[in-house]
């Protein structure tokens, strides 16, 4: 562990530094101040109401999450396919993962009525609930993340003062496969069961179908592995330093644009089956309403196929393209905003459709208007500066790069 | 260097991964021990609030009970007066209302009035989606609440197919204008943040049984929608006694329930008006 102390220079305030760190400032100031309002208030501050419960943070929280598979999936190419050579990128994967299954959980509290009770779910159990199955699963892939990573802290200079802690994560290193594989399990549990939270309300005809939690997970898998290879690309262009291998980043790529195309294949069978061939009265009649009260067609084609699933599947597999890191980064942001848009579309449009269960003619429920409040954005921008400071520390103070030991 | 396929060599001797495995195993008997186990600082709170419901049950309905609700279509005359009791009884808000009665069409054109309490569904989807067991089946077919419990992720309420639920968006401190001409309110009004639904008025079912009044027949053990109906268009009680007032209106009519194809299994049995649906 020769390279596991590194001598740093006290960081120099340039001028463009100085800037970002009054961006990250101002972001998690716009995100305290809107969150504090909702802690004592209460979430009448939002928009959401009791026919749209559900709104951006719940997107925020599904996101998050599917943005953070880049560490499963990459720990798992390594870790149990064995493909040694992509070790450099697992650290920066996990770190990562780490920071969008916070920012995940971050949001959750804030938007659970009672974040005093956040712990319920784990001293009460109800065993059928996927909401509960995938409280767990979080909590321990995110246990799992921390003993993964704790190698990685331990290196840092502020250890010195503690080798035997060093020492003992490196023990625990060892146990670095065993966890990737526990690590494996669990995410493709909540990965799809996050898709089943929708999927299983029979009462939602847009939602209820067994083709939610596939689609999730694909997109997950297929998503989160582009955004580490976008990070690392980014982290690269900033500090100046080619830290992992170029072949590596684009294979990634590559691998992505094929998990996208698996993506898009799954999506057009689903939704063949969903509004054409199976199409029952209650789908027709939802997509109706949708169609022509909202953009929903509009959104789906342009937001969710166009720009997340076919340029990126053009920037990541065309060799034109995909040799050129600015289109490899563009296509793994461009996707990321497709799995943004998704989420959204799933919950709001899933919700906006009424529900119908009056056996007269007259009676219909109206259809739940939602768009995000004020306070509702402001958490969303505090999230966002919660993850870009993470980054920022992570690159700074961590290892992240450091090399692979090869005990 | 791609074309050398190196094989990853799992660093781990026996030892290392017994070792990894039986701490793996403890920290599983650990947590467990420390969370529903008898080492838990809630194994009490748990076990008492069960042994609490359960023995609640057990002794208020000497096991066996279902009660459930049938309203009458053809009878209800759309006075509204089911709402405005519940809501004094239960301090509901007004716009939470628990029970809903609004102004509906057959398929002809022939007019009539609908109500809606919570339906008491055998197969619950708010029950199945709770990730805490705050909403829950006691024995008597009721699904209850517990406010104690809840935590507000408002999952059931996007679950129930019926509208039944509403969530607590903000401290109430509105006043409650049908007290107390509809009633006097029973119950606490539910803490910001929780979720709360119709409850069939179970502190009446409960408080009835232990002083021998049976629900449905007299009026203290009854729900207020129920005693207060001018025309009787709502009958509730035991929907396993063939010989209650509930079961007997049931044999002498057609019924049939809110979207049975969902199989949720409701509790609250409709007569259709004579007209037709």
């Amino acid at each position: 562990m020769a390279a596991s102390t590194q001598v740093r220079k006290s960081p120099a305030l340039t001028p463009g530094l100085l800037a970002w760190l009054a961006l990250l400032g101002l972001l998690l100031a716009i995100g305290v101040v809107s969150a504090i309002p909702v802690f004592t208030r209460g979430l009448v501050l939002t928009n959401m109401n009791d026919v749209v419960p559900w709104g951006l943070w719940i997107t925020i929280d599904l996101s998050s999450i599917a943005l953070g598979a880049g560490a499963f999936t990459l720990s798992a190419v390594v870790y149990l396919f064995g493909l040694k050579r992509y070790r450099s990128i697992v650290r920066l994967a996990v770190f990562v993962g780490f920071i969008g299954y916070t920012s995940a959980l971050l949001t959750l509290i804030i938007d659970i009525g009672r974040p005093d009770r956040f712990w319920h779910p784990w001293v009460f159990w109800n065993v059928h609930s996927v909401l509960w199955e995938i409280t767990w699963c979080i909590t321990i892939y995110l246990a799992i993340m921390v003993l993964e990573f704790l190698p990685v802290i331990t290196e840092t200079k502020f250890f010195d003062r503690w080798p035997w802690m060093r020492r003992a994560a490196q023990i625990l290193h060892k146990a670095a496969p065993v966890l990737a594989l526990l690590g494996v399990l669990v995410s493709l549990l909540h990965q799809s069961s996050l898709g089943a939270t929708y999927g299983i309300v029979k009462s939602r005809p847009i939602w209820f179908k067994p083709s939610m939690p596939i689609m999730f997970i694909l997109s997950a898998v297929a998503v989160g592995p582009a955004l580490t290879m976008a990070v690392a690309y980014v982290l690269e262009w900033i500090t100046g330093k080619r830290r992992i291998d170029h072949t590596i980043l684009r294979t990634i790529a590559r691998f992505s644009g094929f998990g996208l195309m698996v993506y898009a294949y799954i999506k057009f069978w689903d939704l063949a089956a969903v509004t054409y061939y199976g199409r029952t009265p209650a789908v027709s009649e939802g997509l109706h309403l949708l169609n022509q009260q909202t953009p929903y067609n509009f959104g789906f084609w342009f937001g969710e196929v166009i720009i997340g699933i076919v340029i990126p599947i053009i920037f990541f597999l065309l060799p034109r393209f995909n040799r050129r890191p600015f289109y490899l980064v563009l296509g793994a942001f461009l996707a990321v905003l497709g799995v943004i848009f998704n989420r959204w579309n799933i919950t709001v449009t899933g919700l906006y459709v009424p529900l119908s269960y009056s056996p007269g003619t007259l009676y219909h429920l109206p259809p739940g208007v939602y768009s995000p409040a004020l306070v509702e954005w402001g958490v969303a921008v505090g999230i966002l500066g919660y993850a870009l400071v993470m980054l920022t520390l992570g690159t700074r103070y961590l290892p992240l790069f450091g090399n692979q030991e090869h005990s | 260097m791609s074309k050398k396929k190196t094989k990853v060599k799992l660093e781990l001797t026996r030892r290392d991964f017994l070792v990894v495995a039986a701490a793996a195993a403890g920290s599983v008997v650990a947590a467990e021990a420390l969370t529903t186990g008898p080492l838990s600082p809630f194994a009490n709170l748990k076990q008492g609030q069960l042994e609490g419901a359960v023995e609640a049950a057990q002794r208020a309905e000497g096991v066996g009970y279902r009660w459930g609700m049938v309203i009458n279509l053809d009878k209800c005359i759309g006075c509204g007066y089911c709402q405005r009791a519940c809501s004094a009884t239960n301090d509901v808000a007004p716009d939470m209302a628990w029970n809903i009665v609004v102004e509906e069409r057959g398929s002809s054109g022939n007019p009539f009035f609908f109500s809606r309490p919570c339906l008491h569904c055998e197969h619950a989807p708010c029950v199945e989606v709770c990730p805490v067991q705050a909403t829950y089946h006691r024995s008597d077919g009721l699904v209850v609440m517990d406010y104690d419990r809840c935590i507000g992720c408002r999952y059931c309420e996007v679950a129930c197919p019926y509208d039944a639920r509403k969530f607590n968006w903000e401290k109430r401190t509105d006043v409650n204008e049908f007290i107390p001409t509809w009633g006097i309110a029973e119950v606490e009004r539910r803490p910001r943040g929780v979720v709360e639904k119709c409850t069939f008025c179970i502190h009446r079912i409960d408080a009835g049984l232990e002083r021998g009044l049976m629900p449905g027949e007299a009026y203290e053990a009854t729900p207020a929608c129920v005693n207060v109906c001018p025309v009787g268009a709502r009958v509730f009680g035991d929907l396993n006694d063939p010989g209650s007032k509930i079961s007997q209106e049931l044999e002498g009519n057609a019924s049939f329930r809110l979207r049975e194809d969902l199989g949720t299994n409701p509790n609250v049995y409709y007569i259709p008006p004579k007209e037709g649906l």
